[in-house]
């Protein structure tokens, strides 16, 4: 709890909350922002921004604006779908692997560091390339399935530590069963890690979809960020001069990374406080004084 | 050297997983993939070219194990199949081909954002809290969450379309005869320029704040504090004591990181039109040339591992610990 409090209080942090919670507003109440369908010819092809279509029409006469916020639920339902596989496997994976030790650890230790020398977007690639025209819900669960071995690397090492400190060792003496120390004594000391891991994860995600839509591996019918710069791709949108057309989604990829890069720079700023900027030493100083200096 | 051998052996198995990923995923397909991908290419492929591609997946007439082996074997000595877009060519002549420009490209991109990265990132955390520390942190933030599709479009559009500064595709004029002229490399940096910019963009915030963490974490070590307690100068502890400490985890960040460079250059080729890996793997894509897109897992994977090693071997070199162990 100490942790959510303090993040309250970091500017990158109550930025990138802001920025987020907008996107998600915006994503939610869809309907009630624009009077026209996403998948519907409201205009004619390429018409520049007016105050008809906001943000210009695409090569078929789509409202970009429209498709543009539709396209926001996507974006964050397969960035955190996946996020949350992605991490679910990894931090599930890492305690086991850094708790229990012995073959086991040998075995996933082996795995992840496997997944980790293969390089993922290639590996994407041939994967959703057979899959053939993947829909958001597909790429969200390849991404889940493929990108986890980054997080077990990072929990396993961090458990590892925290596994020889007192109070395992005492919850280990009251003979507690391994699945309680790992759920109540170890998780609760990883919240950073994990939190990290995640909107990591996200940012990732959503990146990794957009990606794979743009290179052609999407289904063409889904309304969505990489399929709309996958659209405005193949309609030469730069060179006939319909910028509109390309750059909204871009912003909107641009905007939404950046509010989760924001939280997540500031948890590891609260997580770690040596990397804090801004008078550092003072700031210790407070918190040491304050008895916060343990987190 | 117990040390190399044993990485040795994990790239094999590694190289190995990804070979078994390719030889398993047409398999997991519905129907028969050759047929589905014979119908899909809209070619005008023979009988026997057709016996060609089946070969490519290792489809022989024998029990599924020696299938595989036999994929494998293939695979070892650099028979990656045939290419059902560009039909007889066989795809490792065609990624050759490809990989000279994406080689050109990422080293020169890799080099550059990792020397400047770590630069900024030794300056930010001895800086740390002042407004030079604020602007990297911001760069990094930057290029560490916004796709390299967006950072590629963007940049192509302000300097290609609109100021009209650079190219907008290829990798040089191709009214040039390729041959090694003055004129003809003056192309090739011409158009390289933009697609290179755009990487070290992508590339640099990402060794910045890597860097810039090792280095405040280590900081307040004892050796900092002697180093200056023996009067010498800023700089001297900065990069001799600090930054030269700090360097080690960020090599082998890089290591990890080769694979997401590739991924990176796959995009930014794609947007510049740049005839490297990438565009060919979206040219592969879009004709749904299976075998390429296979190919190109194990040539990725191949460089990947590649890379590690020298980072191993270089981690023997800076670590003076490893050679014992």
């Amino acid at each position: 709890m100490q942790l959510f409090s303090q993040l309250l209080q970091n500017k990158k942090a109550t930025v990138g909350v802001t920025i987020l919670a907008i996107i998600i507003l915006v994503a939610i109440f869809a309907p009630f922002l624009s009077e026209y369908s996403p998948t519907q010819r409201v205009g004619r092809p390429h018409q520049a921004p007016s105050l008809e279509h906001w943000l210009g029409t695409t090569r078929l006469g789509h409202d970009v604006f429209t498709r543009l916020i539709y396209g926001a639920r996507v974006s964050l339902a397969v960035g955190f779908g996946a996020g949350l596989m992605i991490t679910l496997i990894g931090t599930v994976l890492g305690i086991i692997a850094g708790y229990k030790g012995g073959v086991i650890d040998e075995i996933i230790n082996f795995f992840t560091n496997l997944v980790l020398v293969i390089p993922n977007l290639p590996l994407l690639l041939v994967i959703a390339a057979f899959v053939g025209q993947a829909s958001p819900p597909v790429i969200a669960v390849i991404l889940g399935l493929t990108s986890w071995a980054w997080g077990v690397r990072v929990t396993r090492s961090e458990t590892l530590s925290i596994r020889q400190r007192d109070y395992v060792k005492s919850a280990e003496m009251l003979g507690e069963p391994s699945w309680r120390i790992m759920a109540f004594e170890i998780f609760p000391n990883l919240i950073s890690i994990v939190g990290i891991n995640f909107i990591g994860s996200v940012i990732f995600a959503v990146i990794t979809e957009a990606t794979l839509e743009f290179l052609g591996l999407g289904d063409p019918n889904t309304v969505s960020w990489g399929i709309m710069l996958y659209n405005a791709q193949n309609a030469s949108a730069l060179s006939v001069g319909a910028w509109w057309d390309l750059l909204s989604p871009c912003f909107a990829l641009a905007l939404l990374g950046l509010s989760l890069a924001l939280i997540n720079f500031a948890i590891d700023e609260v997580a770690n406080p040596r990397l804090r900027t801004g008078g550092m030493l003072g700031r210790w100083t407070r918190m040491v004084r304050a008895g916060e200096g343990k987190l | 050297m117990a040390f190399l051998l044993r990485r040795v052996v994990f790239y094999l198995a590694a190289f190995i997983a990804a070979a078994t990923i390719n030889f398993f995923l047409p398999r997991l397909m519905p129907g028969d993939p050759v047929q589905i991908m014979f119908a899909g290419a809209g070619s005008n492929l023979s009988m026997e070219n057709l016996n060609a591609l089946k070969l490519t997946f290792g489809f022989i007439d024998a029990p599924i194990g020696q299938q595989y082996l036999a994929y494998l074997q293939s695979v070892f000595t650099g028979d990656l199949g045939r290419s059902v877009k560009y039909f007889p060519l066989p795809v490792t002549e065609l990624l050759a081909r490809a990989l000279v420009w994406t080689v050109g490209l990422v080293g020169s991109a890799t080099i550059v954002s990792f020397i400047l990265g770590t630069l900024l990132g030794v300056m930010a955390a001895w800086r740390r809290g002042t407004l030079f520390d604020s602007v990297v942190s911001l760069l990094s933030i930057f290029s560490s969450s916004v796709p390299a599709v967006v950072i590629s479009l963007t940049m192509l559009f302000v300097f290609g379309y609109s100021l009209g500064w650079f190219p907008n595709g290829y990798a040089a004029d191709p009214m040039l005869d390729p041959a090694f002229g003055w004129s003809y490399i003056s192309s090739v940096i011409h158009h390289g320029a933009l697609p290179m910019f755009t990487m070290v963009i992508v590339l640099t915030g990402g060794f910045a704040v890597t860097m810039r963490n090792n280095m405040i974490n280590l900081l307040g070590d004892d050796y900092i504090v002697m180093g200056r307690a023996k009067g010498l100068s800023e700089n001297h502890v900065m990069l001799w004591y600090a930054a030269r400490n700090a360097l080690l985890p960020t090599v082998s960040a890089l290591a990890i990181s080769i694979g997401t460079i590739l991924g990176g250059s796959l995009v930014t080729e794609v947007v510049f039109n740049y005839p490297g890996l990438g565009n060919m793997l979206y040219q592969a894509i879009l004709a749904r040339d299976y075998p390429v897109i296979q190919g190109q897992l194990l040539i990725m994977t191949a460089a990947m591992l590649v890379s590690n090693f020298v980072v191993d071997l270089s981690y023997v070199l800076l670590d003076p610990r490893l050679k014992k162990a």
